[in-house]
């Protein structure tokens, strides 16, 4: 029973918390974005960081959207200084903690675009889970970064001072 | 008699010979010590032990312009191998060396000197026209180039860069196969040696910070090595 009650609770606080905007599950998706890229290529990596605030493990099973052919799940892998890409069946998420996908390793990649992607442009994408929950998520599409900074040196050009960190 | 003096004049050919040696050893050995300065501790890591003379190569650009040895000299270039179709690590790498050379411009001088090579190892896909637009989006001092197996082997031979072109997986499009390639940014100076290298993963201030230091360290050993003679 009181279990129960725990369950119930936690399930009612993450409603609460999240259910405008995820349907009601444990799982976050923050800062999704998609990396900027020329005009004339097709294939493009999104990056986010997926929370699993539930007690059970989460598994993304696929990705789609419909502003590209085909999403998969991929991991860029460095022996030495060769760089390989492999293709993940499914990503896995521990309870409790969050996987964060960056640029040089995990990525969701983007392939066919449907049109070319200009900087600012928001990529609406579906993350499904192994539990059958399914995700919305918009990505928004920008220039990579290095560690999260660095930012203004896009707006160069223009007497703009260079901050310091 | 005729052995008598053969034998002799084999000995004494053998003593020309090693006093020989060991005046080409000798001098070698103070023309080394005046020339092999040590790097600054920072930037000894980055650079070859000893700068390595490439051999020329002929790599395609777009607008049938041609890109070979001579094209490096006068120039420090950063070379990236990689492809188009590759949507992490290459634009990762080239974006961060675009910024890298933002950086760079903080000293004019250095900033002229410098330009950045992508060579597509995925010939296939990405044709000179494509490279063309698709560097320039990342910094107007990139060139894209590529060419069929051997030319792009003539070079990437010469800095161990290698790559392989996967088979296709089972039910995918023909054009759906993946690259695996070098991810090191190579640094080949004005006289078109191979110098350096920024090993993964680099940032922009590593790049630009580093590359100053080795440009001022390789002027004032080129000096040094004037003033010997």
């Amino acid at each position: 029973m009181e279990s129960f009650l725990k369950t119930l609770t936690a399930l009612m606080l993450g409603l609460a918390a999240l259910g405008a905007s995820a349907g009601g599950t444990d799982i976050q998706i923050q800062d999704p974005w998609v990396q900027a890229a020329p005009p004339n290529v097709k294939v493009v990596a999104a990056y986010l960081e997926i929370k699993n605030n539930g007690d059970k493990p989460q598994i993304l099973t696929n990705a789609s959207s419909p502003a590209f052919d085909e999403v998969g799940i991929h991991q860029s892998v460095m022996h030495g200084n060769m760089v390989h890409m492999e293709q993940l069946k499914e990503l896995t998420i521990p309870p409790h903690a969050s996987v964060v996908l960056n640029p040089g390793g995990l990525h969701l990649m983007l392939t066919g675009a449907k049109k070319p992607l200009n900087i600012g442009d928001q990529v609406p994408m579906t993350l499904t889970f192994h539990s059958g929950q399914k995700i919305e998520a918009k990505a928004i599409v920008r220039p990579g970064q290095t560690e999260g900074m660095e930012d203004h040196q896009h707006m160069n050009h223009s007497g703009h001072e260079t901050h310091k960190h | 008699m005729k052995n008598q003096s053969g034998a002799l004049t084999k000995k004494i050919l053998a003593l020309l010979l090693v006093i020989a040696v060991a005046v080409t050893a000798v001098i070698g050995w103070r023309l080394g010590k005046g020339t092999s300065v040590r790097p600054p501790a920072e930037i000894e890591d980055y650079l070859f032990w000893q700068a390595k003379d490439l051999t020329d190569f002929k790599l395609m650009g777009a607008d049938s312009k041609t890109l070979g040895l001579n094209d490096l000299k006068g120039k420090w270039s950063f070379i990236f191998f990689g492809y188009t179709h590759c949507p992490d690590v290459c634009p990762l790498t080239l974006g961060i060396l675009g910024k890298a050379f933002k950086l760079m411009e903080k000293d004019p001088a250095a900033f002229q000197e410098v330009q950045g090579i992508f060579i597509s190892v995925d010939p296939k896909r990405d044709t000179p026209e494509l490279l063309k637009e698709y560097v320039s989006y990342f910094n107007n001092k990139f060139t894209g180039v590529t060419g069929d197996a051997a030319q792009l082997d003539a070079l990437a031979r010469q800095m161990s860069a290698l790559y392989t072109i996967h088979p296709k997986e089972p039910g995918k499009s023909e054009d759906s196969y993946l690259v695996s390639h070098n991810s090191t940014v190579f640094l080949v100076d004005p006289q078109g040696r191979l110098y350096g290298r920024f090993p993964p993963p680099q940032t922009p201030q590593e790049i630009a910070e580093v590359f100053l230091k080795t440009r001022t360290f390789y002027n004032e050993r080129s000096k040094k090595r004037w003033n010997l003679f």
